[in-house]
């Protein structure tokens, strides 16, 4: 189709880089694009669609990385220090190499192996419990870990920190050579803060923590690397951004970029820990070369706790003060974020909050542990089970009813909206009257807490819809399918905007010689490949228009409509199969570029949670939980339940029960395995109520992976505060704190 | 996990002596070991807390995996009796109620179907640095029980030192509360082993194992004797995360009630607070004789952690266990609280 | 705390490969009072490492040794080491494999591994290849195809009870086995027997409705 030249304008869109969201200004056409129409209009978008993948996934068929088997493949493993902080002396791999079945040994003491080194001797360090130091790859895994177990390692053990309080010490050990706190941001005038909080009627100073946590993706992370010597290679990877392999890959192998394929056919599960081929990636393609045989490396579940990233604890003191009629008047912040070897990420206070005076420090502290990653909302949960537990601890204080308190306090309407919605599905008006009131060892309680998130795109996904004269339908992109729905949204927009059905269209995706795409993270996929897709489709309907006016008694082509696996015009109508029998041999192939008004960016969030606490015990059993989620054009409602239940499911868990255990003196993780890692099963469910905001008007598509996640963390706890009448500030709420905090406050 | 030889002799006399020969390494974590379900045996192979030069596959000896008897003659439960089997069976179910509410508390049903009790009452320790290969703690041979100054909260809070393991065992306290025994062949013959006596404290035996058994010795039978508080037991498990857990405390109770609802005899046994399951006998003479009410059962709660004391991370464990003393007895003995 | 941390002499103690380990192995078969019985159950250990032998009923064996297993109605020959577990047979041994069964966790605390062994669940990450001739052994491959799904699958497809999907084959086999045991469970039952299965997306509530479902639809 042949485009009017347009007018250009600017505007911001997130871009993710390791994980990592930073808003940049792009340029984008000016032009009237397509448009999605009302979202109650739609004949397949906005339904509920069964995943176009479900079938192979239920009968064990669908290949994940994990799952590539190659020719002469062989099986590699890593080694990692067992010590939080060392230098490498020396590093033996000679008797590893002896054992018959093993083919390549790589190490951090390699030439040219990319390691931490120390400054003076240039040795190769160790900074935390963990960190990978050698890899072999064996002709079967069972050999692979004998071979690990033969290399000799010998390290010289330097001083260790690795809790937060002991790191900001004087003379603590060294992180990093400037010393273990790094400050991130100030904002606002501490002095009038401190100035307003002494005329405050009502002030709440506490410390609220969350821990460190683990992603724990089912599938670790880690490649197949198809490379034999040769000039070309083909790297099956488990990631978040097919586009984010190549580059990496080729530099490792020597090879130019383009001659390594990436591919991502379905991948188990990234929560934000999977960008780029990594250190594990690295390893894989090194012994690749060495071996000139393909290497399968994929982490063991305890490499993947120990060196595979997780979520940034956070360690905040606040202190906050409001006027008797409701208002929070100030707030003070001080934000510490524990990232280990990394910065960690939190939101500013006061997070969605307005207040009218505040005053925020981020301070990243540094430790001796495996660096954070960006995990599926960095920073928010931590922000927000802190700032949320504040104001539910204010509104008590005051004696205000929590809903109403936070609705005083937030100007967006769309809060008020959702926080009135929420409070009717779960019943408010059951929360207990009296927090730990009622009788008996079982308590009930009711919390609610707010969330927001970006979630719009970027132009970074090129699409190609081709329709052949048999009639096939296929959408191409290099994107990736994290188990969001991906292929199944894709196929849904095509085959709605053709007028076919669901079977009638397929896609092909996660191969990085398709279509260029964006990385899976913050939330952006939805709102950059959709639009893609969409321009795609709606241009090859125009181009297939064009072709089939003619056998339409010479209709106009925007005349044409698709409808019903029909093509249509005046009184005339084909079947779609006829119709394409008039398309020239090599078919119509339409190229898509992001518009960006079919996307948008800006959503809100509200989880309310139910709870029945035993006060004898301290065990706390989750009843119900609610999340009211606005999110403009809802492109697979199925999905997107799911994705909604799933994010108040990794909250919940956040709040209850997940934490990694590090132990202070020896320096390593206690639990680095789901035994002792504990997220929720089964068991652990409470009735589950996503709810779709379908009074969003916006007709534009916006992620959601995010904001889902983000307030059940405080509505659990606050929840637990109503039912037993403890405020527990630091999470997880695990029954040894909650049975001593309750003994403690003698509430039993 | 390291490399082994693996044998499945069919009489139990060649299982002992095959034990017996493949135990001759200095370190005796690499002694050769029993396998029948083997849900705990592997995963401690594969954390290489345990490298066994050789495993005995006992499955292929005959006539382990029945469970004979009813509440007049006792129970005899053959070795490779699965939990699944266990919880599952009509009389184990009708008169050994807590023996059946104990099986069924384990783990999950993948496990349960393989799991055994033989294999259930010979766990090794989950404690963490136990378990980690890292961690070269007093029971893998070094010389520090890493809890005392680390993180004890799953520690235990009686009995402990010089090592503070808690023994994982689930069937174990029920067992004990029930009197059973444990029929054991070893390469010299065989023995009878009361339950009660078959635990060891790391303070009397052998610092790296939790029970009597020798090396070639094999448990074939549990024996479980009539008694007048088997149909009037229970077993209660508290888990941080109910899907999938270890208890951080449990308790096995069982009560004899006379005709005026007094109690004539009781067992209270507690898991997961001490290395080894944790009868309490000061607890069970003060209910010999008392009408169980609320402040009876407080006060037994009360005496049953007597002693307990706090690592420092695990104090929570001394009012949870008392809780659920007193759940556990108001159960037995049909007490509403 | 380096001394508290694994002896540095740990890598050379624990190489089964490492020739001193080797001569120990094979002292072993005919040390102490065991040694009578131990002559004839015991294969020479030189001969095992020369080759594979076979592995059948009691016969002892060590090194690389050959199973016929019956996987999904079928018998298949694998050559594998008595460490080998099913799982690692399944997906790394087997030619062709069979990777439906995910390694998750390799330590029985995921469920993702569920297979069937005479019907009933088990983690195959915990169960010994060696240990498994003479058994049915089913995968999720064996329970249906994508042409074909058995009731289960086909649920799950239907109520959206599956995200990334990397724990849904052990899912999957974990409630077909249920519903044959219990074909007309409550939600509660359903729970109880999932409770060895762990999702990360969070697909419970929906896999939950599709045991419900499946069972209905029998």
């Amino acid at each position: 189709m042949q485009q009017q030249p347009s007018k250009k304008k600017k505007i911001k869109v997130p871009r993710v880089v390791d994980g990592i969201e930073t808003m940049v200004e792009i340029e984008v056409d000016d032009v009237e694009g397509p448009v999605w129409g009302p979202n109650d209009k739609h004949s397949l978008l906005n339904h509920h669609l069964q995943r176009v993948d479900g079938p192979i996934k239920v009968s064990g068929v669908a290949k994940y990385t994990y799952d590539q088997r190659v020719p002469d493949m062989l099986y590699a493993r890593i080694l990692r220090a067992p010590h939080a902080h060392a230098r490498i002396l020396s590093l033996d791999t000679d008797a590893a190499k002896q054992i018959q079945g093993v083919r390549a040994v790589v190490s951090a003491t390699d030439e040219g192996a990319a390691a931490p080194k120390d400054g003076a001797t240039k040795q190769p360090v160790v900074l935390f419990a963990g960190m990978p130091v050698a890899a072999v790859a064996a002709t079967t895994p069972e050999i692979a870990e004998d071979a690990l177990r033969a290399i000799k390692v010998k390290y010289e053990v330097l001083p260790h920190v690795v809790r937060a309080e002991d790191a900001m010490k004087e003379g603590a050990p060294k992180v990093e050579p400037d010393g273990n706190l790094e400050p991130k941001d100030k904002r606002g005038d501490p002095e009038k803060v401190a100035a307003d909080l002494t005329k405050c009627e009502v002030v709440i100073e506490g410390e609220y923590r969350t821990p460190i946590v683990h992603h724990a993706c089912l599938e670790t992370h880690g490649h197949v690397v198809d490379y034999r010597g040769g000039d070309a290679a083909t790297v099956y990877a488990s990631t978040q951004g097919t586009f984010t392999i190549p580059g990496d890959a080729a530099k490792t192998l020597g090879l130019p970029q383009s001659a390594v394929t990436a591919v991502v056919e379905h991948m188990g599960g990234g929560f934000g820990s999977k960008f780029g081929i990594g250190i594990e990636g690295q390893m894989a393609c090194r012994l690749s070369k060495l071996a000139k045989a393909p290497v399968h490396l994929m982490l063991t579940r305890k490499d993947e706790f120990l060196f595979a990233g997780n979520r940034s604890g956070s360690w905040q003191k606040l202190k906050a003060g409001a006027n008797r009629d409701g208002t929070i008047v100030a707030l003070n912040a001080l934000q510490y974020q524990l990232g280990g070897v990394a910065d960690g990420s939190q939101a500013g206070q006061p997070y969605i909050y307005n207040i009218p005076n505040s005053y925020r420090e981020r301070i990243a502290i540094h430790t001796h542990e495996d660096g954070s990653r960006a995990m599926r909302a960095p920073g928010h949960p931590q922000a927000c089970f802190a700032i949320e537990s504040l104001v539910d601890e204010l509104a008590y204080k005051i004696g205000m009813d929590p809903v109403e308190f936070r609705k005083k306090n937030l100007k967006d309407p769309v809060y008020h909206r959702q926080l009135d919605r929420g409070a009717r599905e779960i019943g408010w008006e059951r929360r207990n009257k009296t927090p730990g009131g009622g009788a008996g060892p079982l308590k009930r309680g009711i919390g609610c807490a707010v969330g927001t998130w970006g979630g719009g795109g970027n132009n970074q996904c090129k699409v190609d819809v081709s329709i052949a004269r048999d009639g096939s339908v296929t959408a191409a992109v290099g994107s990736q399918d994290l188990g969001t729905g991906t292929r199944t949204y894709i196929r849904a927009i095509v085959a709605e905007e053709l007028g076919l059905g669901m079977n009638d269209v397929s896609e092909q995706i996660g191969n990085s010689k398709l279509g260029r795409a964006n990385a899976s993270g913050g939330s952006t996929t939805a709102a950059s490949l959709a639009p893609s897709v969409k321009d795609a489709a709606v241009k090859a309907r125009l181009a297939f228009a064009e072709r089939a006016a003619p056998l339409l008694g010479g209709a106009k082509p925007e005349e044409i409509t698709f409808f019903g696996g029909t093509v249509r015009a005046g009184g005339s109508s084909l079947p779609w199969k006829q119709a394409c029998a008039a398309l020239p041999a090599a078919g119509i192939v339409a190229h898509g570029e992001w518009v960006s008004s079919l996307q948008a960016s800006g959503v809100h969030g509200v989880c309310f949670a139910e709870v029945e606490v035993d006060v004898e015990t301290g065990h706390v059993r989750p009843i119900k939980m609610v999340h009211v989620q606005d999110i403009g054009l809802p492109l697979n409602r199925l999905a997107l339940e799911s994705q909604i239940n799933g994010g108040m499911i990794q909250s919940l868990g956040m709040a209850l029960w997940e934490e990694r255990v590090m132990d202070a003196d020896l320096g390593i993780q206690l639990n680095p395995g789901f035994g002792d890692y504990k997220f929720p099963g089964a068991l652990e469910m409470p009735e589950l109520v996503p709810i779709i905001d379908d009074e969003d008007p916006r007709e534009a598509v916006i992620g959601v992976g995010e904001p889902a996640l983000i307030p059940a963390v405080a509505a659990v706890p606050n929840a637990v505060y109503n039912a037993c009448g403890v405020r527990v500030r630091d999470l997880p709420i695990t029954p040894d704190k909650l049975l001593m905090s309750l003994m403690k406050e003698a509430k039993i | 996990m390291k490399a082994f030889e693996w044998v499945s002799p069919t009489t139990v006399q060649e299982a002992a002596e095959l034990l017996q020969s493949g135990s001759t390494a200095r370190d005796m974590d690499e002694h050769a070991r029993p396998i029948a379900g083997g849900q705990d045996l592997l995963t401690t192979m594969k954390d290489y807390a345990t490298r066994p030069v050789r495993v005995v596959n006992l499955k292929e000896i005959k006539g382990l995996d029945r469970i004979d008897g009813d509440a007049r003659k006792g129970l005899r439960i053959g070795a490779l009796v699965t939990l699944a089997q266990l919880e599952d069976h009509a009389v184990v179910k009708r008169s050994f109620p807590g023996l059946a509410e104990a099986a069924n508390s384990v783990a999950t049903q993948q496990i349960r179907n393989l799991g055994t009790i033989g294999g259930n009452l010979c766990q090794r320790p989950r404690c963490w640095y136990y378990r980690l290969d890292e961690a070269y703690c007093l029971k893998k041979g070094g010389s520090e029980c890493f809890a005392v100054n680390g993180e004890n909260k799953y520690n235990a809070i009686l009995g402990g030192g010089p090592s503070y393991i808690v023994h994982p065992s689930d069937l174990a306290p029920v067992l004990v509360a029930l009197g059973a025994s444990a029929n054991v062949t070893g390469a010299s013959g065989k023995r009878v082993i009361p339950l009660e006596k078959f635990f060891t404290l790391p303070s009397e035996g052998s610092i790296r194992r939790e029970n009597v058994l020798r090396n070639d010795e094999i448990i074939t039978e549990i024996q479980v004797p009539a008694s007048p508080f088997a149909a009037h037991s229970t077993y209660l498990k508290f888990k941080e995360r109910d899907s999938l857990d270890f208890a951080l405390a449990a308790v096995a109770a069982a009560v004899a009630l006379d005709a005026g609802k007094k109690v004539r005899e009781a067992r209270l046994v507690l898991g997961g607070v001490a290395p080894i399951p944790w009868r309490v006998p000061n607890a069970e003479a003060f209910l010999a004789g008392k009408t169980l009410n609320a402040s009876v059962l407080a006060e037994a709660a009360k005496l049953a952690l007597d002693g307990a004391e706090s690592m420092g991370k695990n104090e929570y464990k001394i009012p949870l266990t008392q809780t659920l003393v007193r759940r556990a007895l108001a159960k037995v003995g049909g007490v509403t609280t | 705390m380096a001394d508290k941390l694994k002896p540095e002499s740990e890598a050379e103690k624990n190489s089964s490969h490492n020739p001193s380990r080797r001569r120990f192995l094979k002292g072993v078969g005919v040390a102490g009072a065991g040694a009578a019985i131990a002559d004839h159950l015991l294969l020479n250990v030189e001969a095992k490492e020369a080759g594979t032998v076979q592995a059948t009923g009691a016969r002892p064996a060590a090194g690389r040794i050959n199973l016929a297993l019956k996987i999904n109605g079928q018998k298949r020959n694998v050559t594998v080491e008595p460490r080998t577990t099913l799982l690692s047979t399944l997906r790394n041994h087997l030619d062709p494999p069979l990777t439906g069964a995910k390694l998750v966790c390799d330590a029985g605390t995921c469920g993702a591994c569920t297979v069937l062994l005479d019907g009933k669940q088990a983690y195959s990450c915990l169960v010994l290849a060696v240990d498994t001739v003479n058994r049915e052994i089913t995968t999720v491959e064996g329970l249906g195809s994508p042409e074909n799904l058995n009731a289960v699958q086909k649920a799950f497809v239907e109520h959206d009870a599956l995200m990334c999907g990397f724990c849904t084959p052990g899912f999957v086999t974990t409630i077909s086995a249920y519903l044959k045991k219990n074909p007309n469970p409550s939600l509660t039952e359903v729970r109880e027997a999932c409770k060895g299965n762990f999702c990360r997306c969070g697909t419970y509530p929906k896999i939950f409705e599709a045991a419900l479902a499946a069972a209905k639809s029998k």
